[in-house]
């Protein structure tokens, strides 16, 4: 009986496996989804923001301030958790995330603390003319590039 | 490609002629200063590109002018001049390594590969530089609005590629002008900034 039990338990186990390893793809396709999500967040508002900076949006400061709010409360999620082992370029399907984030992982968080930085105070950072709004693209988008330049894969 | 070009013999007289017109030096060297800076910015510069840019325009028109005075300028600079077929080149690289001048009247043969792969791997990072959006809000490539999210998006991988065979080829034609300069004992720096050079030939048309 034992022996029995002990057999049905090891199928059972065996059936389990690629049940697991099914469940491991599918945490690694969620960050990735999660992680896209996030930028799509980020462009939408900071697309308003750098429409207004370069005057293609009227400036609008209730309008802009919203955009700086959403965009520091963004970065208050911590990002680089999304960025899970199996979930680089090559490793995963739609990933965009280079292989090395994981070998600099505290230089690639490092440049996550950076946009938090810039993002700080962005949402009163933004009011009181139109001419407030460049500075804060401008701290943002040095933030973007600094992690997309080494970061990032770009086919 | 032009059969009309002087081929230099051995035993015609070495003189010095007139060889590289103002403008082409100009272009050289303005050329050589606004393709440095714009790497050096785009390598170590300012986040907000600004200056990378307008070394890049400075590029384009560059590259523009050498095309048209590649048609219409002097004879040594144009391409009929200086395109030669396998054969040329092959012939010209048997003597590559002898240790004398070469006073060849122009770009060589070989050079001339080079020359021509100089001029259109700018003019393909020109381009995939306009065409780049490297998704920073503070740097889009002036016509990346009108060609497709992806496309714009692999521009930017192209751009960096690009960067690389620019660095390889002028890192290239430093070490041949160093070759030439001591291997050769051909100063080859002088004539692109005096317009005179010792060649062997009966003149450059």
């Amino acid at each position: 009986m034992r022996q029995i039990l002990t057999a049905a338990s090891l199928a059972a186990l065996s059936l389990l496996q690629p049940l697991a390893a099914m469940a491991d793809d599918d945490a690694i396709e969620q960050a990735i989804e999660a992680r896209h999500g996030f930028y799509n967040m980020l462009a939408i508002n900071m697309a308003t923001l750098s429409g207004m900076a370069k005057g293609d949006i009227a400036y609008d400061e209730a309008v802009a301030s919203r955009a700086g709010a959403n965009i520091e409360a963004l970065t208050h999620y911590d990002l680089p958790s999304l960025f899970i082992e199996g979930s680089a370029h090559g490793q995963a399907e739609d990933s965009a995330a280079k292989p090395e984030i994981w070998t600099n992982l505290d230089d690639f968080k490092s440049k996550f603390a950076g946009l938090v930085e810039a993002a700080t105070g962005a949402s009163e950072a933004v009011k009181g003319g139109q001419d407030k709004v460049g500075p804060v693209v401008g701290k943002l988008g040095a933030a973007c590039k600094a992690c997309h330049d080494v970061y990032r894969e770009k086919s | 490609m032009a059969g009309s070009a002087p081929r230099p013999a051995p035993d015609d007289p070495v003189q010095e002629v007139a060889l590289w017109d103002p403008l082409l030096r100009g272009f050289h060297w303005t050329l050589a200063l606004f393709v440095s800076l714009g790497w050096c910015l785009g390598q170590f510069g300012p986040a907000k590109m600004t200056l990378h840019f307008w070394c890049g325009y400075v590029v384009i028109g560059l590259l523009l002018f050498r095309l048209v005075w590649g048609f219409i300028g002097p004879a040594p600079a144009r391409f009929s001049h200086f395109l030669r077929g396998p054969g040329a080149v092959a012939g010209y690289m048997r003597g590559i390594f002898l240790r004398e001048p070469s006073h060849w009247p122009g770009h060589n043969p070989l050079g001339a590969l080079s020359v021509i792969a100089m001029l259109a791997v700018l003019a393909a990072q020109v381009s995939s530089g306009l065409i780049s959006d490297p998704d920073d809000y503070i740097n889009i490539g002036p016509l990346a609005g009108y060609v497709s999210p992806a496309l714009r998006a692999k521009a930017v991988g192209w751009h960096e590629v690009g960067a690389n065979l620019v660095l390889i080829l002028v890192l290239l034609h430093v070490a041949m002008i160093l070759f030439y300069r001591f291997w050769k004992r051909e100063d080859l720096v002088r004539p692109m900034l005096t317009g005179r050079k010792q060649v062997r030939d009966r003149g450059t048309d």
